[in-house]
């Protein structure tokens, strides 16, 4: 098994980027002068939108998810600074929007337009609203190709790649990912590693027949350019997991505890599971219970299916499973979002809600192209009620 | 699992962001000039170096080849090139970060440096001498563009930038008996590498030449409904703007010259004056002549003696020292009519007479918080702290406000006797904040307090945030002075509101 992840060789050239160590180390210290900034004088503009990026990157590469937080501290300061500010409401939708509380999001987005935010980044945000929902897709991708015909519009290729992928448009999904590889002209490693991750959960997650190898080589890559990248990290971990790899995928957990994120911590239980150390995988999973607990206290909406697929996994926590899965499936009734509701509420032995679920998801997506790709496709709500009985 | 950003959006690295070009007279050594290029934008105090970008500094001899309208600098094709690589980072003795990188000057000699250290490096012969790292950024950024156009506070107060600096013996490296005009420009360039960007290499992140062409002259604040050309701008060639390219450049220039001329209310521009100024700006590097005096006002003066019919008189170039955007919105709105003076008459810091000229970096600011939860409603204890000269604080003798709303001042008298003055700088009744400064009496500098009431549940919690630079007292003593009366001050609202 070890040597089919080895095999395999990315037959691309790969642009070079900055050292991930030191990308890491600008963004921090960018981020702490941003604040530093801001602190001084809220009201300027262009701080506050830099902190929105800076904290982005901060909890989606360096897995520091107290960036959240702080993010809402900036909201809650602007508020104050400068309530009546189109920057205040188009803050307060991103960071609403990060932390997936959509309806709020939309709400502010409005409240910005109205107030005359850039028709560009409005746009923009929309769209990942309408993505993120699974809200008319096919206008989304319409809008996405479009703004990835103009020129100097790289950063549009990834979200467009992402888009295809959610509508189950594989190939295309993957040569757009491509394109933005071959396309990049900047050498800031975040954009790389994240398209190498969008690639490695492409194989090794979404495609109906995943293919760990790829996936993982993809995953490398992507910490390869940024070895801080928690989510890469846990990602490769869990395939080489699977594959008896046990040393290896510890060892790329390790360094990434320091992040904080419950995830790393759950999977490191299971490694030390894997290995019969039975005492220090429940004190990790005990740690990952309690990390989990605190941000779904914090951010419910933004880490419901983070946490449903913990306590359906090693978490064994299966009611707890379906009650997050299924605040996650209103939030944003996408088909992923259904399939794992679904999925947790048969584990759950909560046949006649699991039905229902099946059935919204039939009259939601029944009649896409995607579905019939989808975990769900070949399910019959009648089979549910049944096995209920 | 979900994603919380939908894509790498804006985050190209700012590390190859070119900030400034600066070319003057060493102030160590008259018969060696200086050659300076910033990168990164406020910089963190711990910011390095790209590591697979070069980082140049390009010069050309160069001529005046017309005067008046039909004002124009020739450039020749031999280059001068100063160029910085920077290697992956290692550890230190002490386990921090090390950044090490190495300068090629125009001769060949390469010598190998310390980031940080500010002794930089030389050659052995003397020649050349080099720095790269951290400093306060010298530019004074006063204005805020509008419309309407006001001056401001220096808005790169407290900034940092990453430095290059090379100072040179002129005669050696110039040969200034061939002319002693030279126009320059700064770049920052990919590594020529086997794999390489794929398809082809971009030619280069990011040039700059004259301050400001980008920002004011070509993307002018005042001119409503335009394309964005600095994208397309930055895409061009240092000292060969593509042909067919310069009618777009040529024609933006002449529109946002003639906005700012008319930004007073007065034409002080012909069209001539102005289809000169923008062909002079077109050709977009910095000037300077090495064999006359370069200083602090001299900026830009080569262009305006030859826009004005005339010869010369100084070394133009760019100091540290030099107040960039005053000198040249006064050239642009009223051709030195009068001058126009930002909301700041220094930088941060000014620049020094050692090298590597650019002072010291600005310390990152130190941050106080405390807070107290109460059992009062908001407005309840908004109504004892609300007021900007209340006198609720423990530590409090007396206190009397000068003025009224924002820019009154309250004056302190401590109970051990000592004084403080403040200035209220915003406050909001119905937010239930207000922000203040310190004017005098306590050794900070740029002192920024805020003192905050949110709702909780039944209750409230109030919040004291300050930030501040130590002065002319340890780091320590001064945070320990505001934290104790923070902490007495929210220790009091406890013991009254519960």
């Amino acid at each position: 098994m070890n040597s089919v992840i080895e095999s395999l060789d990315l037959a691309m050239d790969f642009a070079p980027a900055t050292a991930g160590d030191i990308a890491a180390i600008n963004l921090d210290s960018a981020r702490r002068r941003s604040w530093s900034r801001f602190w001084r004088a809220p009201e300027r503009p262009g701080i506050a939108e830099n902190i929105v990026e800076q904290e982005l990157l901060t909890a989606q590469f360096v897995g520091d998810l107290t960036a959240f937080d702080r993010l809402e501290v900036l909201v809650s300061q602007l508020a104050r600074a400068n309530p009546e500010a189109a920057q205040t409401s188009l803050v307060a939708a991103q960071v609403a929007c990060a932390t997936h509380r959509f309806a709020e999001a939309t709400v502010s987005l409005a409240e910005a337009v109205a107030r005359g935010a850039p028709s560009d980044t409005a746009e923009c945000l929309s769209l990942t609203l309408h993505q993120a929902t699974g809200k008319d897709l096919l206008e989304v991708v319409a809008a996405r190709r479009k703004r990835v015909a103009k020129p100097g519009r790289w950063e549009e290729l990834a979200p467009l790649g992402a888009l295809l992928a959610d509508l189950c448009e594989f190939d295309e999904a993957e040569r757009t990912y491509h394109q933005a590889l071959r396309e990049y002209r900047d050498v800031s490693p975040f954009a790389m590693a994240w398209v190498c991750f969008q690639l490695g959960v492409l194989w090794g997650e979404l495609i109906p027949d995943t293919h760990s190898s790829r996936a993982a080589q993809w995953y490398r890559k992507a910490i390869e350019y940024l070895p801080c990248y928690v989510k890469a990290r846990v990602h490769l971990a869990e395939i080489y997991s699977r594959v008896g790899r046990i040393e290896d995928a510890e060892a790329l957990l390790i360094p990434a505890v320091s992040s904080g994120d419950p995830e790393v911590h759950w999977r490191l239980a299971e490694v030390l599971s894997a290995r019969n150390n039975c005492a220090e995988a429940d004190a990790r999973m005990q740690v990952a219970r309690s990390g989990f607990e605190l941000l779904l206290k914090k951010h419910l909406l933004a880490f419901a299916d983070h946490g449903a697929e913990f306590y359906s996994g090693s978490g064994d926590d299966a009611g707890r499973a379906f009650e997050l899965a299924r605040v996650n499936v209103v939030n944003r009734p996408t088909l992923r979002a259904f399939e794992q509701a679904y999925a947790t509420g048969i584990r759950a032995g909560e046949f006649d809600d699991a039905s229902k679920i099946l059935q919204d998801a039939n009259e939601r997506w029944g009649l896409t192209p995607a579905f019939r790709f989808c975990s769900l496709a070949d399910c019959r709500s009648d089979r549910v009620e049944n096995a209920a009985n | 699992m979900s994603d919380h950003i939908d894509g790498p959006r804006q985050i190209g690295d700012p590390s190859i962001d070119l900030t400034d070009l600066f070319a003057f007279t060493s102030p160590e050594n008259p018969a060696h000039s200086v050659l300076a290029a910033d990168v990164f934008p406020s910089a963190g105090a711990s910011a390095m170096f790209s590591n697979v970008a070069t980082h140049s500094i390009v010069v050309r001899r160069a001529s005046v080849a017309g005067r008046g309208d039909a004002a124009k600098f020739k450039t020749g094709d031999e280059e001068y090139r100063f160029s910085c690589r920077f290697d992956t980072l290692v550890r230190g003795p002490d386990g921090k970060p090390i950044q090490r990188g190495a300068c090629t000057f125009p001769d060949g000699q390469t010598v190998r440096f310390v980031v940080n250290d500010e002794k930089g490096a030389a050659t052995p012969d003397g020649a050349f001498r080099v720095f790269a790292g951290l400093r306060s950024d010298p530019f004074i950024l006063a204005w805020l563009m509008g419309p309407p156009r006001r001056k401001f506070e220096n808005l790169l107060l407290h900034d940092n930038v990453l430095s290059i600096v090379v100072e040179f013996d002129t005669s050696h490296v110039l040969d200034p008996g061939k002319g002693s005009l030279f126009a320059a420009i700064a770049e920052t360039t990919p590594l020529p590498t086997s794999g390489g960007f794929v398809g082809h290499d971009p030619p280069r992140f990011d040039w700059l030449g004259r301050p400001e062409q980008t920002n004011v002259r070509l993307n002018n604040p005042i001119l409503t409904g335009v394309d964005d050309v600095r994208d397309l701008w930055n895409q061009q060639t240092p000292f060969a703007i593509a042909d067919e390219f310069r009618p777009v450049f040529r024609k933006r220039l002449f529109d946002s010259l003639a906005a700012w001329d008319l930004s007073d209310g007065k034409a002080d521009w012909t069209p001539a004056g102005l289809a000169a100024s923008a062909e002079v700006f077109l050709d977009d590097f910095l000037l300077f002549d090495v064999s006359k005096p370069i200083t602090d006002t001299s900026h830009l003066e080569i262009e305006k003696s030859t826009l004005n019919g005339l010869d010369y008189q100084t070394g133009g170039g760019r100091t540290v020292d030099t107040h960039d955007i005053d000198i040249l919105l006064t050239w642009l709105i009223n051709r030195d009519r009068e001058y126009l003076q930002g909301g700041a008459t220094s930088a941060t810091k000014p620049g020094t007479r050692q090298f590597p000229y650019l002072a010291s970096p600005n310390t990152e600011p130190q941050t106080v918080v405390d807070s107290v939860d109460l059992s009062a409603a908001p407005d309840q204890v908004w109504a004892l702290i609300g007021q900007f000269g209340g006198a609720w604080h423990p530590l409090i003798a007396r206190i009397a406000v000068t003025g009224t709303g924002i820019g009154q001042l309250r004056t302190i008298e401590t109970i051990d006797g000592k004084q403080m003055i403040e200035r209220l700088e915003a406050i909001d009744e119905v937010q239930r904040f207000y922000r203040y400064t310190m004017i005098s009496g306590i050794p900070a500098l740029d002192y920024v307090g805020t003192l905050d009431v949110k709702a909780n549940g039944a209750g409230s919690s109030v919040e004291w945030r300050v930030q501040f630079w130590a002065d002319g007292q340890p780091t320590l003593i001064v945070r320990t002075i505001i934290a104790t009366l923070l902490k007495t001050g929210l220790e009091a609202l406890k013991k009254r509101f519960g």
